[in-house]
């Protein structure tokens, strides 16, 4: 405790106190008021290694010894309001979930120039480009013009 | 936390010992004792009591002869095949499902898929079940490690190059390497180099192809050789270049080209109409018949809601096998487009308003009420069912007429013997045949389901096959012998060279195509090849290989119940017409006074000179018994709801009949039914096919002469002959790619 | 140090995960589909010349009558002698005309054996050895010569139509690897060779081709001068002597 107490004073002799509450502010410290999840995160980074930092800023840590198997890696998210699983880039995801040793940085390299795209996380719901709409919904662009049955017309006679 | 730490802590040491425990190795086979197959085999396993198996899919065995009956034993059951039977039939036999891709057990037997492989006793390898021959005494063993190690082999390797894009493919739901990469396939591939792609091939508007998910189990390529008879697929390139492919761009032009698309065992062959429309498992299947010509082609609709997705061939022996024709399958979107949905009357302006039913009927009630009663006409069209029909013709009965008639059977019809418009043979009957006389039919495109049968014929056993009639395509060896009656007439007499054919064939079959019908002499060209017939001894007690050919599903139940007008010129003398479904009857001769009533489903042709239309159900809409060529009654059943105001054929009349004051006495199907019981029984027989009792030999004799005039085709267009069909626009888009010009 | 191990660690895991991107390697000088082409299209006419004539009729006698499409593997090869070394498909489509099969049926054969090219070829066509014991003998270097010499890309043909390189597999020459073959198709059907040129070297490939282009006829066979076909180089150094009868048969007696 005295040790964050510490640092805690170190920082605002650095920023001062305006820069350090903007710090707070941008490393999700507010959020955690009112986010119980980011706040495990928070006091769960306390002691860990900092294992590697994806391009979207996600930090990835691993904390081996006195924590639980299986709960020894994890992510803070670069985003502290809007966060899901999806964030987290391919070659980080293997990593993350035990599927390999090896870190998203040393398996980045291995992507493929040609074809390779970049990773986009999902957007599923969000937008109407996002949100899928089955046949016969009312917002499905081919529910307008589907018919069970075209009619005869009888004025082109 | 305590208890955490110390949990993890245990795991944490079994970890570190991780390597050591063989589970931990990965291997491609999940299951330890399949890694060493032999000594899983050296276990002896004991003899079980094996409870009596089924046969898969009902598959039965006829032993003509019983001494030549073998025994093999499968997994230790035994079971009595006959001599000549492969590894494969004898697992059937004995209820065992071999996993197979390039097995199908109506074409030849290829053997390159290799997923059917078993074990067999002694022998030092994994057989391909599929060519092998059973032999007696053999040991067949289909769950032992050694034969599951061989599929889950084969399936890697399947699976090598097959695209995972079973999320996007059409054949997903209803995919047999889906099926059995899930049944007999390992989890996981060591596959680690680029997948082969290959280059998609256009194969027409029918057939879609996604060349790269093919695994050249060559059905499509046999396919199209042994049952479509189009010799253009083929197998092109060696080793991991192979591809299926036409080589030069072509279209394929057969009219059974439909059929791959369910014969493909993966999503390579796909349907291009259904492409992305709907997955299998959405879709609600009937089982019904086609009506799209007369061989009654057993089909299932599948409907999602109120519409009509896609057409699938139901399995029937005796008529359509497996297959049915391109136009069968994809005419379903004609059911959508052109459809009649309200009672309309043609107004003094020349235009047609949309009235209610009571309106409508009181009209037509009025209408025939003010002529004469031997002046109203009725005509039944092609896709007519055998209720609506005989209801038809109650009912203008009762209102004093008795000029009903169903179109496509010409003038002064014979409805007296069954024999002289049925196919005696039956379609399967044909397959026996060794000699074809075709006159005046071209079955490819009147009936392809009759023709795949002649087409098996001359495949298996070489049947000669003559023909008479106009210059057509045909995809068997045939001789053209004339274009008209004079040569029927040199084969009457015995001056044409296939006379010898015919005399010395064993099982000789002439086929009259009922286009002879719309003839004026067509007494005396049915004379004539019946001298054939009686020359080349084609009518004995055990077979009877006189057939006429029919061209539309209504035509034989039409005959059945009698639709034969009284006077040949009706038409002319007409003040009422009721065309019941008729579009291609011709009204040319009728007096412009004439009030016309047209009830059917689509604004086809018959619509355009009606005064009053009346909207009634289509065939996937209604319940209703069709005969098809051979005589064998079937029935439709609604797959989908009526569309609009529209109602079904026999209760429109039945409601006409009340308003008109001459109420028929039924009111339910089953009411009709037992009318018909008393016309015609066989209708009633449903899926049994009722040979004619009386020959034609009973007939009088004809003193006409025929005419000179060449036989005409009687189908211009396969793939638009009728009402759906020809409102389809899948088929419009066929007959301008495909059709021969 | 650590920048040293960590650099080390990433050349372990790429040399792991390293896939050599392998496009699978087709022997044969054509796609396995037609396009057309204004020297290759099906409608050009295409007929076997009249001494060839007599060679299909020769041909065809070898086999029943009813199996006449027995006979398509030898009349594709005097219809690609007679074609200047490459097939059309108008000569398919003449070759199952005289066998009387489908069409398919002979572009099946046509695409299946890659000695069949269904693309223009030099008039000598140059096929290189690729297997192994001709591999481990340097035949990827005699191709390059080869390719160097002529300035061509594999299967492409030099801009005076003379010259085209391939690559076959086995040809069984093995003793005397590496080799080439030159299919001469200069002279129609009549003059055609199909020589096997043994223990070349880049040196002497190159020399061969000069020769070609001269109009010489290079002796084919070995053409290491001390050997006398596949002997070894300086005479035979075993099996000098009459071969001795089998030890324990008395061939007298049976």
């Amino acid at each position: 405790m005295a040790a964050v107490v510490k640092g805690v004073l170190k920082s605002v002799r650095e920023r001062g106190v305006l820069g350090f509450f903007r710090e707070l502010r941008d490393e999700g410290y507010l959020n955690c008021l009112a986010d119980g999840n980011l706040l495990q995160t928070k006091i769960h980074n306390i002691g860990a290694t900092v294992v590697g930092v994806d391009k979207f800023g996600n930090k990835y840590y691993e904390k081996l010894g006195d924590t639980q198997y299986g709960r020894h890696r994890w992510v803070e998210y670069a985003s502290k309001g809007r966060y899901n699983a999806s964030q987290v880039p391919a070659e980080w995801h293997g990593w993350l979930h035990f599927i390999t040793d090896r870190t998203g940085d040393e398996l980045r390299l291995l992507r493929p120039n040609k074809y390779g795209l970049d990773h986009k996380e999902n957007f599923s719901g969000e937008g109407d480009e996002y949100i899928y709409h089955s046949k016969g919904h009312s917002l499905n662009p081919g529910q307008r013009d589907w018919t069970r049955y075209q009619p005869w017309q009888p004025t082109k006679t | 936390m305590g208890l955490g730490l110390l949990a993890s802590r245990a795991l944490r040491s079994t970890r570190a010992f991780s390597p050591l425990n063989p589970r931990n190795v990965r291997t491609i086979v999940s299951t330890p004792e399949l890694q060493k197959p032999e000594a899983a085999a050296a276990v002896a396993q004991p003899e079980a009591d094996l409870p009596k198996r089924t046969p898969v899919a009902g598959a039965r065995v006829h032993l003509p002869n019983p001494e030549d009956a073998i025994e093999v034993f499968v997994d230790g059951y035994p079971v009595k095949i006959p001599k000549g039977m492969t590894v494969l039939q004898a697992c059937e036999l004995a209820g065992v499902d071999i996993p197979r891709f390039c097995y199908h057990n109506r074409l030849s037997i290829a053997g390159n898929c290799r997923m059917c492989l078993v074990e067999v006793e002694k022998s030092p390898k994994p057989v391909a079940s599929c060519a092998m021959p059973a032999l007696p005494g053999m040991k067949i063993k289909t769950d032992t490690p050694l034969a599951k190690k061989a599929r889950e082999g084969v399936m890697e390797f399947l699976l090598m190059n097959h695209p995972l894009d079973c999320p996007i493919c059409d054949q997903g739901g209803e995919c047999d390497l889906q099926d059995q990469s899930m049944a007999f396939g390992s989890d996981r591939g060591r596959f680690t180099e680029m997948k082969r792609s290959v280059v998609d091939k256009n194969l027409g508007p029918l057939v879609k192809t996604v060349m790269t998910r093919c695994i050249q189990c060559t059905r499509c390529v046999r396919f199209a050789t042994e049952v479509a008879g189009v010799q253009d697929l083929g197998m092109l390139g060696r080793g991991s270049g192979e591809e299926i492919g036409t080589y030069v761009e072509k279209l394929m032009t057969s009219e059974l080209s439909g059929n791959v698309i369910d014969i493909c065992p993966v999503g390579a062959l796909t349907s291009k109409p259904f492409a992305f429309k709907a997955r299998n498992w959405e879709l609600k299947g009937t089982e019904t018949i086609d009506v799209t010509d007369a061989v009654g082609s057993n089909i299932r609709i599948d409907s999602r809601g109120p519409e009509v997705m896609r057409i699938l061939p139901r399995l029937n022996e005796d008529i359509n096998e497996e297959w049915i024709s391109d136009k069968t399958r994809f005419c379903y979107d004609g059911l959508k487009r052109q459809r009649l949905n309200d009672p309309m009357i043609r107004g003094a302006d020349g235009r047609f308003k949309a009235v209610s039913w009571r309106d409508a009927l009181a009209v037509v009630a009025e209408a025939m009420h003010q002529v004469k009663p031997e002046e109203i006409v009725g005509v039944a069209g092609k896709l007519s069912d055998a209720e609506s029909m005989m209801s038809l013709k109650d009912f203008l009965n009762r209102m004093g007429s008795n000029n009903v008639w169903c179109e496509g059977n010409g003038v002064h019809t014979n409805a007296d013997l069954r024999s002289s418009y049925l196919l005696n043979s039956s379609i399967s009957g044909l397959e026996n045949a060794d000699v074809f006389l075709l006159v005046g039919t071209q079955p490819r495109v009147e009936a392809a389901m009759v023709n795949a049968r002649i087409q098996k014929a001359v495949r298996a056993t070489h049947a000669k096959v003559g023909y008479v009639g106009p210059a057509s395509e045909f995809n068997y060896d045939h001789q053209h012998l004339g274009t008209g009656p004079e040569t029927l007439k040199e084969i009457a007499e015995g001056r044409h060279p296939f006379c010898s054919a015919l005399k010395n064939a064993k099982n000789p079959a002439i086929i009259v195509g009922a286009g002879i019908f719309e003839r004026n002499d067509k007494d005396a060209v049915f004379s004539v090849v019946e001298a054939i017939a009686k020359q080349g001894n084609v009518i004995r007690p055990d077979w009877n290989g006189f057939n006429v050919l029919l061209l539309n599903a209504a035509q034989a139940a039409s005959l059945d119940l009698g639709l034969v007008p009284e006077s040949d010129n009706s038409i002319e003398s007409a003040k009422v017409v009721y065309l019941m479904g008729a579009d291609d009857v011709n009204l040319e001769t009728l007096p412009n006074d004439a009030f016309v009533v047209y009830q059917g489903h689509h604004g086809d042709r018959g619509v355009y000179r009606a005064n009053v239309i009346l909207p009634a159900a289509a065939f996937s809409e209604k319940e209703g018994t069709y005969e098809n060529t051979e005589g064998c009654a079937q029935q439709t059943l609604p797959a989908v709801p009526t569309v609009g105001d529209a109602r079904d054929d026999w209760k429109i009349i039945r409601a006409l009949s009340e308003v008109a004051g001459a109420r028929l006495p039924y009111d339910t199907l089953g009411a009709i039914r037992s009318r018909m019981r008393i016309v015609a029984p066989n209708l009633l027989h449903m899926d049994e096919r009722e040979p004619a009792t009386f020959s034609a030999s009973l007939k009088p004799e004809c003193n006409e002469k025929m005419s000179t005039s060449p036989f005409g085709t009687a189908v211009e267009n396969f793939y638009m002959t009728d009402a759906i069909t020809r409102a389809s626009k899948i088929m419009a888009q066929c007959s301008a790619l495909l059709s021969k010009q | 140090m650590l920048a040293r191990l960590a650099t080390k660690r990433l050349l372990e895991i790429r040399q792991a995960f390293r896939q050599a991107p392998q496009a699978s390697r087709s022997l044969s000088t054509a796609l396995n589909y037609h396009v057309d082409t204004p020297d290759n299209k099906p409608d050009l006419p295409w007929e076997f010349s009249d001494t060839n004539k007599n060679k299909v009729k020769e041909i065809l006698s070898h086999y029943p009558s009813n199996y006449k499409q027995s006979a398509v593997i030898p009349l594709l090869d005097l219809a690609q002698q007679q074609h200047g070394g490459w097939l059309p498909v108008s000569a398919m489509n003449a070759v199952a005309k005289v066998i009387e099969v489908a069409p398919i049926r002979v572009y099946e054969v046509a695409t299946f054996y890659s000695m069949f090219n269904r693309s223009k070829v030099g008039k000598y066509h140059l096929l290189v050895c690729g297997t192994t014991p001709c591999m481990i003998r340097g035949s990827r270097d005699i191709e390059d010569a080869l390719l160097k010499h002529l300035g061509v890309k594999r299967n492409e043909v030099t801009k005076d139509g003379l010259f085209s390189v391939g690559e076959m597999e086995c040809m069984g020459c093995c003793v005397n690897a590496p080799m080439i073959t030159v299919a001469d198709y200069s002279s129609g059907s009549e003059g055609y060779t199909y020589n096997y040129y043994e223990d070349v070297t880049p040196k002497r490939v190159v020399e061969i081709v000069e020769a070609l282009r001269r109009g010489e006829k290079p002796p084919r066979g070995t053409q290491n001068p001390n050997r006398i076909n596949c002997g070894p180089a300086g005479g035979n150094a075993t099996l000098l002597g009459e071969p001795k009868p089998p030890p324990c048969r008395d061939l007298d007696a049976c």
